[in-house]
């Protein structure tokens, strides 16, 4: 059965091990993947402790369709209290871990305590054993999982690992899995780091029961080809999610030289079909059909033969259009090196974006670089900088402790140049045009984050009645709607609309690229219901599963505020709302947020969730959730 | 099992060959394999690739041009406000 995977609960300072059964009402309150990870977490993390100390809990979960007959169910999340913001800290991400860790026998670790000395854990058939890591730490990714496999005797096992910067406590590193599914943003790696767990091997062979297997494989085959049929899958099955990045340059909707300009002009030599050229083939995750993920082999320069793959649409904007540079080798050997390292790409693209316009403003001067010319355009710099972060060497030592922690110590009101929320800093995007976004990037509740509420489709201007389709189910919704990415209006339910879906999607262990977020014709809360009867038993419908995301986004909600989180933390940069834009189509220039606006949006869109004008949770908010006397320790 | 959902049902509406000007949003459709393509409706001129032969996709801008256009069009709202 889906349902009888395990908990395990793992204390590395005692190196004692518990298993429990997962109680059929607390699945249905929670599911799994994130929703179950962030009751845990709000109910085995005491408020206020140091999220680099033993008393932080990683955890480490699959989502409750992955392994099953459902499409892309490849997702791992692994969750605690953020070394890089102090709140929620969550990650997600693909690859074949989490299936893997499923035929194990577990769907939820709960790791507590610190090891005395570098370890792995090794998950088979039921069992954990801790075992000695000292051969494995100081290794790369890569390296890492290759020791682990030989010392395994077994080529199959799939390794969730940390990389160096992991291990020196880069607060926002990577957990990553094979080459580059990284489990980015929020700085798990420097979690797992703290406890000095290096890596988590698995490989199973015992058969998730599928409950209903026929219908589960037909209904499957129909979902992939609504899937393989959408446009956006199609691109992204040929071009990567490089894509992204084109599209949104080609209108000014992108982060460049850090927060000047919002289009990278004249930038053909790295945009997706030149990308393209260097391509060998394209590969992906567990049970996926899109396999978005691109392979290719370093042409040139110092890192020249080696095999990577990516790059990603986060990688163009970390390593192109963020530091002002074109040049396709830096993003083939920044991409290489973030996931040998194990760094946060988006952080790291967006730390030394910063540094540079510091630079450049002469509040860094080269004293602070150690001779390093750290002006916009120098490709050498930036990929000099990723060596100096990982390691934590001069500058790159203040620049792994995120933006926040950074700019205290840089002084001279640097946290003006930065381009960050709640200390994390944002995706590549600029959202001064597009209202939604930059809503959604504000409130997220674990800091600047796409991935957490986007309405990406609203870009494209797709007509009303479809938004109204889209938008009124499986909640009834009359309010306003608006097909322009440049209005406020009803974009608020967009967003709260979006955070439920990709909550949703994380609690089933689903990928997001097979839900709405790049497409509007991708499955969403109706087929889960299916997927989730067909594959596990369980009946629940499209609002069920809405419900169970917004009993999941408010535990997230109640963390936050728990460690100090205010409406003033739901809040962008003054560059927003001060510095307009200059380049792109007209319809995105000398665009700037207007703030009265803004504040209008959030109080929406904490009526939509049913929180007060502070960003506080209703008390009939959380009865009607069933979460109104938490925590309750049911786990 | 076959009842539609929602997001089939949008799919119907699906235009193949077509994209969206990135400037006016009108949907067009370049002649098949076409490199470059005007937008019959706002005058920006895009550049042009196919993932797939018949799935178009805006590979850029045709830099100078949209930079004039934009520019123009930018010029022009600020002279209607004076
Ligand atoms: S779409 Fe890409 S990221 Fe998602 S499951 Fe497929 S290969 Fe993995």
């Amino acid at each position: 059965m889906a349902l009888n995977r395990k908990i395990a609960y793992i204390n590395l300072t005692t190196g004692e091990i518990e298993t429990k059964p997962i109680p059929l009402e607390i699945r249905k309150m929670f599911l799994g993947g994130r929703g179950l990870d962030m009751y845990l977490m709000y109910n085995h993390i005491k408020p206020g402790i140091d999220p680099l100390g033993p008393d932080n809990v990683a955890l480490v979960s699959a989502g409750l369709l992955v392994g099953t007959l459902a499409s892309a169910s490849a997702r791992t999340h692994v969750a605690g209290k953020s070394p890089l913001t102090g709140f929620v800290g969550s990650t997600n991400m693909g690859g074949f871990f989490a299936p893997e860790m499923r035929w194990a026998g577990f769907d939820h670790l709960v790791i507590k305590g610190k090891a005395e000395k570098p370890v792995y854990l090794w998950i088979h058939n039921g069992e954990i054993e801790i075992r000695d890591g000292s051969s494995i730490w100081g290794k790369t990714v890569q390296e890492t999982q290759e020791i682990i496999r030989e010392e395994l005797g077994d080529s199959d096992v799939k390794i969730l690992t940390i990389g160096i910067a992991g291990e020196n406590l880069v607060r926002y590193a990577n957990v990553m899995t094979e080459l580059k599914n990284a489990g980015g943003r929020s700085g798990m790696g420097a979690l797992l780091g703290s406890k000095n767990l290096k890596a988590i091997a698995a490989r199973g062979t015992m058969d998730i029961k599928i409950a209903h297997p026929s219908e589960a494989l037909e209904y499957n085959r129909k979902i992939i080809r609504q899937i393989t049929s959408a446009k956006v899958s199609q691109t992204q099955g040929r071009l990567g999610t490089n894509f992204i990045w084109g599209a949104t340059n080609t209108q000014g909707l992108v982060r460049v030289r850090n927060f000047q300009l919002n289009q990278l002009e004249d930038s053909d030599d790295i945009e997706p079909e030149k990308l393209d050229e260097f391509n060998i083939g394209m590969t992906g995750c567990f049970g996926c059909q899109v396999h978005c993920r691109g392979k290719y082999i370093i042409p040139s320069g110092p890192y020249a033969g080696v095999y990577a793959e990516g790059p990603e649409y986060t990688s163009i904007g970390a390593w192109a259009g963020e530091p002002g540079c074109r040049n396709p080798l830096t993003i083939l050997v920044g991409n290489h090196l973030v996931n040998s390292y194990g760094l946060d790409t988006l952080e790291t693209g967006s730390m030394i974006a910063w540094a540079m316009e510091l630079y450049e403003e002469g509040i860094l001067t080269s004293k602070d670089t150690d001779g390093l010319d750290l002006r916009f355009g120098n490709d050498e710099a930036v990929i000099e900088m990723v060596h100096r972060i990982a390691n934590r060497k001069g500058l790159g030592d203040i620049l792994a402790e995120g933006p926040l922690r950074a700019a205290k110590k840089i002084g001279k009101n640097s946290i003006k140049y930065s381009i960050q929320v709640k200390g994390m800093s944002n995706l590549h995007s600029d959202e001064r045009p597009t209202p939604a976004l930059a809503l959604g990037i504000a409130t997220g509740s674990r800091g600047s984050d796409h991935l957490r509420s986007r309405p990406a489709i609203d870009l494209y201007h797709l007509p009303e009645p479809v938004l109204r389709k889209i938008y009124s189910q499986p909640v009834p919704y009359d309010g306003p709607l608006s097909s322009d990415y440049r209005d406020y209006e009803g974009k608020p339910w967009q967003v709260f609309w979006h955070e439920m879906c990709y909550e949703a999607v994380d609690c089933l262990g689903i990928c997001k690229y097979h839900t709405t977020f790049l497409g509007a014709t991708l499955p969403n809360f109706e087929e889960w219901s299916k997927l989730l009867y067909y594959n596990t038993g369980l009946e629940m419908s499209p609002l069920d599963i809405w419900t169970v995301a917004e009993r999941c986004y408010n535990i997230e909600r109640l963390f936050n505020i728990r460690e100090g989180l205010t409406r003033k933390d739901d809040w962008l940069s003054d560059r927003y709302f001060d510095e307009p834009t200059t380049v792109g189509i007209p319809g995105v220039r000398n665009k700037t947020l207007d703030r009265e606006k803004f504040k209008k949006m959030i109080d929406e869109y904490y009526e939509h969730h049913g929180w007060d004008e502070n960003g506080v949770p209703r008390p009939e908010t959380l009865r009607r959730l069933g979460i109104d006397k938490e925590p309750s320790h049911m786990l | 099992m076959n009842q539609e959902t929602t997001s089939e049902s949008i799919a119907k509406g699906r235009t193949l060959g077509a994209f969206r000007c990135l400037n006016c949003f009108v949907r067009i459709s370049p002649p098949k394999g076409a490199t470059t393509y005007k937008c019959p409706h706002c005058g920006f001129e895009w550049r042009v690739s196919w993932p797939l032969p018949d799935l178009p996709r805006i590979r850029g801008p045709v830099w100078e041009v949209n930079r004039r256009l934009a520019e123009e069009a930018i010029a022009k709202k600020k002279k209607g406000k004076k």
